[in-house]
């Protein structure tokens, strides 16, 4: 009780009250597919957690997009709710040490956690000559991959880079960028998207530290609950399609009604992810809300599958 | 004799950023900056419908 008196306090000092973060406790539930009974279940795990496992968060050839959509942009407190359940022992971008003293302290944190941490990566992993294409520390992506994962208890990749290669892999892929499931030969969750929602990597975690087990994942390692379903079956501009009142032109009185957008390259039929349910910005919106046609990020190979991305599917 | 002091990596920015400086007398007499990373998106975009570039090119940083 203590703990969670105190974490209250925490937030409010924050400005967030607790209502606000009930409000998001049951957003997150929703989302997860659990019924509401689990709201102060969820509550809990980030109130008085029960452990806080050790995280090394890996960056390789990325954008950090990942890591901004999800200590930024969905409530400005969300960054606060990760470091209350997470031990965040290693993160570039958000660390205070710099060059020697980071690479100590990676080094560290793998050896003091050895077999117990979890392994969160963002980005690809170059492998044409022997890595070179991308370095930390005087050390190839590579080498450090081969050096920290192995020793991970589980490995989580946030956002379609780490998942599948993605942008840095694609044709004519000039540094041989690959998954870290494909280099490692190893099974990954895979969080997909570019950038992933915030809210599919926390609740990938809640659920974890809430029922002791990971998710259930499709055949790509994404978790069902997020990744089970198509934008196009979820979407709501679906009634246009099958009314066929479809937008033809960007610009045009259908697309300003809000037509469907799968003449101008809508991928949602073949892209499986939650955005039209979770939306991004605080729940404010999602590409095809906002007029724009689903480019399929969260599917591998979507840069060079999906491309030209204006063109009917 | 000029010491020369390594920082990388450069952490809290986008990207894989390497510091190089030469400091002789206690003053900074030489300084290189480098990034770590080549993805080659300009490659990448070579060909490709001119439409999709922006889609591409955002992806450079996403700070």
């Amino acid at each position: 009780m203590e703990t969670e008196k105190a974490f209250y306090e925490r937030l409010e000092g924050k400005g967030v009250s607790r209502r606000d973060f009930m409000k998001f406790c049951t957003f997150l539930t929703a989302t997860m597919g659990l019924s509401s009974s689990f709201v102060p279940k969820v509550a809990e795990v980030f109130a008085a957690p029960a452990q806080r496992p050790p995280v090394i968060y890996l960056h390789f050839g990325e954008c950090t997009g990942c890591t901004e959509a999800l200590i930024r942009s969905m409530y400005p407190w969300i960054d606060e709710l990760v470091l209350e359940i997470l031990d965040i022992e290693y993160h570039e971008t958000i660390m205070a040490a710099a060059g020697q003293q980071a690479e100590e302290q990676l080094h560290n944190a793998v050896k003091k956690y050895k077999g117990k941490f979890i392994c969160v990566v963002e980005g690809a992993i170059a492998t044409k000559f022997d890595g070179a294409y991308g370095k930390i520390g005087g050390r190839t992506f590579l080498e450090i991959a081969k050096d920290v994962i192995p020793h991970a208890a589980g490995v989580i990749c946030i956002g379609s880079c780490s998942s599948f290669g993605n942008i840095p892999a694609a044709k004519p892929n000039p540094g041989g960028y690959k998954g870290v499931g494909e280099v490692m030969g190893i099974k990954t969750v895979n969080i997909a998207g570019c950038p992933p929602n915030g809210i599919n990597f926390v609740g990938t975690v809640v659920n974890y530290l809430l029922l002791g087990k990971l998710p259930a994942l499709d055949n790509l390692g994404r978790p069902v609950w997020a990744y089970g379903k198509t934008i196009h079956d979820q979407c709501p501009r679906r009634a246009h399609f099958e009314n066929e009142e479809f937008v033809e032109q960007f610009g045009s009185e259908e697309a300003a009604m809000g037509y469907c957008l799968y003449k101008v390259g809508c991928r949602g039929p073949e892209t499986y992810n939650n955005c039209p349910v979770a939306k991004f910005n605080d729940g404010t919106s999602w590409p095809v809300e906002a007029g724009a046609p689903c480019i399929g990020c969260s599917e591998p190979q979507f840069w060079d599958k999906f491309t030209p991305f204006y063109e009917e599917l | 004799m000029a010491q020369r002091i390594v920082i990388d990596p450069i952490t809290r920015i986008e990207g894989h950023l390497r510091i190089e400086v030469e400091v002789a007398g206690g003053k900074v007499v030489n300084a290189w900056s480098s990034g770590q990373m080549f993805r080659g998106i300009e490659m990448i975009l070579q060909g490709r419908d001119p439409r999709d570039a922006h889609h591409f090119v955002q992806r450079s940083c996403g700070v």
